[in-house]
């Protein structure tokens, strides 16, 4: 875990923003897989769960069950700012809050959208926070 | 066979944001499709109400995160028909070449993830990096990758700053000499031909009757370009060739958006070269004025409808009609019959973005799961 972290995403009620810098981290200009970070479709599979977006009712639940998927020793990032406080979407009618207020979150990445580069930060800060 | 019913989605490797499909199986082909929707669903419609006409724009570029700026865009075109306001010819063309970047990006993306669902990881990670190059610009030119807030009623945020006409020069002139040859392996590829063609057909008949817009119409040969309908910007100045395809399947409607990055290229090229010196004039606040109106722009998946009411610039009611909201009726038709492997591409020949779909959503409380509107503003509203 401490070397080669796997990453896994779940996209609750985001625009997609957040989830197309989190794709562009894989591919040729980022490449995270460089730095041994590998992402993972399962959580059942995944380290780290990225969570971008405002989580809403429908979506509240679906959350809490990814992330009683994964094996112990895991960690949340909530990616943007809607994971953080709602961003633009905190006064809509079926919003749950922001991920903190549904599963426990270790690290926030600020921006709409971050950009790759702090995503991948955010990850080896995580990291280092770890040892 | 023992008849069952696979749940696809809504976490599921090959959808990058979350629906759920819940699949009749008998044996390898699909019978029944149920869908469910309302996991990406934010209200935003309803967060517009009661906000000023200016910070409306930047919601509504909220929507998608793809297609961020044709919605944008709507709303400008919206806001400025009730207002009365018209926009110089610079901000105009400029507001074409970063609506033409964003049509690059997007059939870029759908390039590599209709890919990346075959399986196909090095033409995906190919046409990414060729992304990244139209991203530049976009940043050079507006300051952000995804959102880019670059609309104001009447004008543009942000002029072209210094070196950014070098810039963009150079990257397309390297997206001009790379794209053709990815393109062509793209049409060469034997995986890429066996997994494309003939999947998920759509008649002519069935295009129209289903009202498809976009590469999903035109690749069963249906005449839907928003930018020839109805031009906007200044597209009335600029030519350029609608792209048209007889076959109807997942290839054809991939060749249409293959062969409209070349068409972009174009189009940003002739916006370019005719760009006035800057404009003198500054930017007015714009007037207060009540009224309703509508805006529809040609996103890179379609037409984006975009439709307000407004009370001395404050707005009372938003509605928007996105691209893959019109197409998305047509999926269970397509999904039926076809076999379980073929879902992931017909499923991603649409280009669905889901995030713009989401404009309605059931709660199930009780015996009613439906409600009127004085209902619904009652329950959920006050």
């Amino acid at each position: 875990m401490k070397r080669s972290p796997w990453i896994s995403h779940y996209n609750a009620s985001s625009c997609n923003g957040c989830d197309l810098e989190i794709l562009a981290c894989l591919t040729p200009r980022y490449d995270v897989e460089r730095l041994g970070i590998v992402l993972r479709e399962s959580p059942r599979h995944a380290d780290i769960l990225l969570v971008s977006g405002v989580v809403n009712m429908q979506n509240k639940d679906r959350l809490k069950r990814v992330y009683g998927q994964m094996a112990k020793d895991k960690y949340v990032i909530a990616i943007g700012a809607c994971g953080i406080s709602g961003g633009p979407f905190h006064e809509g009618w079926n919003m749950a809050g922001p991920v903190d207020k549904v599963i426990p979150v270790d690290m926030y990445v600020p921006g709409c959208p971050p950009r790759p580069e702090s995503i991948i930060n955010a990850i080896a800060k995580l990291l280092e926070g770890l040892e | 066979m023992h008849d069952y019913t696979m749940p696809f989605g809504p976490q599921h490797p090959s959808l990058k944001e979350p629906i759920n499909l819940a699949l009749e199986l008998d044996g390898n082909y699909i019978t029944g499709v149920k869908m469910r929707f309302g996991y990406v669903h934010r209200g935003v419609e309803k967060i517009f109400e009661g906000k000023d006409v200016q910070k409306v724009l930047y919601v509504a570029e909220r929507v998608c995160g793809i297609c961020s700026y044709a919605h944008s865009s709507a709303c400008t075109r919206a806001m400025e028909g009730i207002l009365g306001l018209e926009a110089p010819t610079r901000v105009k063309l400029l507001r074409t070449i970063v609506a033409e970047l964003e049509r690059l990006h997007s059939h870029i993306l759908w390039a590599g993830f209709g890919l990346h669902e075959i399986g196909f990881q090095s033409m995906f990670m190919l046409f990414w990096r060729e992304r990244e190059r139209v991203l530049d610009i976009l940043e050079a030119i507006t300051g952000g990758r995804v959102h880019h807030n670059y609309n104001k009623l009447g004008s543009v945020r942000y002029d072209l700053p210094k070196g950014c006409e070098e810039l963009m020069r150079k990257n397309i002139a390297e997206l001009e000499e790379n794209l053709p040859g990815l393109i062509k392996e793209f049409e060469k590829n034997s995986v890429v031909l066996a997994r494309f063609k003939k999947v998920g057909k759509i008649s002519r008949k069935d295009a129209i009757t289903y009202g498809l817009v976009g590469p999903m119409a035109r690749g069963s040969g249906v005449k839907s370009d928003i930018r020839k309908i109805d031009p906007y910007e200044a597209y009335d100045d600029i030519r350029f060739n609608e792209i048209l395809e007889e076959g109807g399947d997942a290839y054809a409607r991939a060749k249409v958006r293959l062969t409209e990055l070349g068409e972009s290229i174009s189009i940003i090229k002739q916006c370019m070269s005719l760009l006035p010196p800057k404009p003198a004039e500054k930017w007015k606040w714009p007037p207060i004025k009540t009224g309703e109106g509508f805006g529809r722009v040609e996103a890179p998946r379609g037409e984006d409808f975009h439709y307000y009411e407004i009370e001395d610039n404050i707005v009372t009611r938003g509605k928007i009609r996105t691209p893959t909201l019109a197409n998305i009726m047509i999926l269970e038709k397509m999904l039926i019959g076809a076999e379980i492997g073929d879902t992931p591409v017909i499923v991603a020949s649409f280009d669905p973005c889901i995030g713009c779909m989401e404009r309605t959503m059931v709660i199930d409380k009780g015996k009613k799961n439906w409600f009127t509107e004085s209902e619904f503003r009652r329950k959920f509203c006050d």
